[in-house]
């Protein structure tokens, strides 16, 4: 074996190693535990654990530098190195079956956790009673949807994440008879309601959606509020020219949301169509006609449409007799199946979820006065091996010492 | 020892795919949204049975249950029965039609924003300028507002009248800071129907609580 090869293979498999990266985590996540006041679980999940490197910026810049390895950089070593070291030493012993299969589990963890955290995708199901729905929302990813409404039977829709949003530019898409052009985009931002709407484009408003601008306003045409406004471009249709942007700052508090906003212009082969505010703030789309068709344009929480529905037909929360103390909340609900192959009622309780086409339903919140139910919808494929490995885990434990007590007791009644 | 270079290969493919997924624009054919439920609508004193009490007026025993507390909102209130509950709409947590005899309605808004969006004078200004009345200096705002401790919130309530589209019109509102909110709660309509509507207005006020 050549030389630098056997200098790979010594350091991948050494105990050291080991040692050094167990050492190297312990710190990671105690730094990350600290950090979490500041930042929030999710913002400490980033930063600290789903990523190779913790960054820092170098005072007075803003050029962010490696300062800590992170979670995926030493996870992933740790699991090479406790491969390698499988590898390398493993022999075909059954005396050694245990120590196999405890070291088998924890890969298995160690991978399990690598797809969770890759593949798993979490949204919320908010229902109200007697209501039905058909998709679940993230709850930190957002998506810009544009809809042509025409057909009175679906939706046609493109769905630009927001990730591209964010880098600017134009945005083509074969479905789309017009052309994105992205002006500008906050990730977070606060919007407020202009005095009134800039005097030329108050026409304009006449087709927006939902009325909101159904009350005509007296023309002071300035931005009042003493808030900064955003700069750059203005909204010409739609909501926008009845609002102001004020950029914030991102927010990474369990219990917050980033609003973000952009001014998006469209542009058709015969100019421009109006640019339009998107906000997942404004709530409902903004609709607009163009080649004869109906579209629906919004910033809206990222939506997973499943093939089956949900109706929620009753959402109870029970309380300890005489006190205010939660004592059960569940959300009885009837799932029916697009193809028609599953049409039952089912009982969602704490500790009780439903798992149906590899998605997961728990019972996360409820609003209004216990008249809506919001389940927690989990897509995670890696569900199972954390199950698997903690099975192999024990098992190899029990194997391993089974073998040593009967050795031992073997020695016993030589000796005796 | 064959398996490695599959096992790497498998386990590039996920972090691959996995970091494009999130910028991956898709086209699909969607469901309708199903249309919202309206707002649970007051009755009209005309569908009430024949020994019903009258309703209206600002009695507390008058009062519907209308309190829509929405998500991670901070705040509840109860609206009284002749306000008719309105769908929700854009920026607005709620909105209550208040009619006048004569058939006119005036509009009841309420919305809320992080942080002082300015402070009070720049919002009173605001609302001032809906109206078309010039803004005020700042050594007016005590004469022109008037502050009430409510339910533990810090409540300052204007009213201001001018007109709007040529209209006499008169709007009250309250700016109530909440929780690094500033929440606004403002009647405008005609000046007939806000001035019948004021006592209303200011009872519904005393019923703003936080969760």
């Amino acid at each position: 074996m050549p030389p630098i090869i056997r200098q790979f293979r010594d350091f991948f498999v050494s105990l050291k190693l080991t040692v050094v990266l167990l050492a190297l985590s312990i710190i990671l996540i105690f730094w990350a535990t600290l950090a979490q006041v500041q930042l929030g679980i999710w913002g400490v999940q980033e930063k600290f654990f789903h990523t190779l490197f913790v960054l820092g910026k170098i005072p007075g810049t803003d050029l962010p530098v490696p300062v800590f390895p992170g979670g995926y950089f030493l996870g992933g070593l740790l699991l090479i190195n406790l491969l390698a070291a499988h590898i390398y030493r493993f022999r075909l012993e059954w005396k050694k079956t245990g120590i196999q299969l405890t070291h088998l589990g924890l890969i298995l963890l160690l991978l399990g956790e690598l797809i969770t955290s890759l593949l798993q995708v979490e949204s919320n199901m908010r229902i109200e009673e007697g209501g039905t729905q058909h998709y679940s929302e993230s709850y930190r990813n957002n998506e810009l949807a544009i809809s042509d409404t025409t057909n009175p039977g679906y939706n046609e829709v493109v769905a630009i994440p927001e990730a591209v949003l964010s880098d600017g530019g134009a945005i083509q898409h074969p479905k789309l008879p017009f052309q994105i052009r992205i002006r500008d985009y906050y990730p977070n931002a606060a919007l407020h309601m202009r005095a009134a709407p800039l005097p030329e484009f108050a026409t304009s408003m006449a087709g927006s959606a939902n009325g909101a601008g159904s009350r005509p306003e007296q023309n002071s045409g300035q931005i009042q509020g003493g808030q900064q406004a955003a700069t750059g471009p203005v909204a010409t249709t739609g909501l926008g020219p009845r609002i102001v942007v004020t950029p914030l700052r991102l927010t990474y508090k369990q219990d917050e949301r980033n609003a973000p906003a952009a001014h998006l212009e469209l542009v058709g082969p015969e100019g421009s169509l109006g640019t339009w505010l998107v906000s997942p703030v404004l709530n409902a789309p903004q609709t607009f006609t163009y080649a004869g068709r109906t579209w629906e344009i919004t910033l809206r929480f990222k939506r997973h449409y499943h093939p089956f529905t949900i109706t929620l037909l009753d959402f109870a929360h029970d309380k300890y007799p005489g006190t205010e103390i939660p004592k059960n909340f569940s959300s009885r609900i009837r799932l029916r199946t697009d193809d028609a192959r599953q049409d039952r009622e089912v009982l969602i309780y704490m500790n009780n979820p439903l798992r149906h086409a590899g998605l997961t339903f728990y019972q996360a919140s409820f609003e209004q006065g216990d008249k809506v139910s919001i389940l927690q919808v989990v897509r995670n494929p890696g569900w199972v091996l954390p199950y698997v490995s903690c099975i192999l885990m024990g098992l190899g434990l029990l194997v391993q010492f089974g073998i040593h007590l009967t050795g031992f007791v073997r020695q016993r009644s030589t000796a005796s | 020892m064959s398996s490695h270079p599959l096992a790497c290969a498998a386990v590039l493919t996920l972090l691959l795919t996995s970091g494009c997924r999130d910028r991956e624009i898709t086209a699909y054919r969607a469901p309708k949204d199903p249309v919202p439920p309206a707002q649970p609508a007051t009755p009209a004193s005309g569908q009430l049975p024949p020994d019903h009490p009258p309703i209206g007026g600002s009695a507390e025993g008058n009062r519907a249950n209308t309190a829509v507390p929405t998500g991670g909102d901070s705040l509840t209130w109860t609206a009284p029965v002749a306000w008719t509950a309105m769908p929700d709409r854009p920026m607005r947590k709620a909105t209550f039609a208040v009619k006048g005899t004569d058939g006119t309605t005036a509009d009841l808004s309420i919305t809320s924003f992080p942080g002082d969006t300015g402070g009070l004078l720049a919002n009173f200004n605001r609302w001032r300028g809906q109206i078309g009345l010039p803004p005020l200096a700042e050594n007016l705002l005590a004469a022109n507002s008037e502050h009430r401790d409510a339910n533990g919130l810090h409540v300052e309530i204007a009213d201001f009248t001018g007109t709007a589209n040529g209209a006499p019109t008169r709007l009250i509102g309250a700016v109530v800071p909440h929780g690094g909110e500033t929440w606004f709660f403002k009647l405008m309509g005609p000046e007939a129907i806000v001035a019948q509507e004021k006592t209303a207005f200011l009872e519904f006020l005393r019923t703003v609580r936080p969760r």
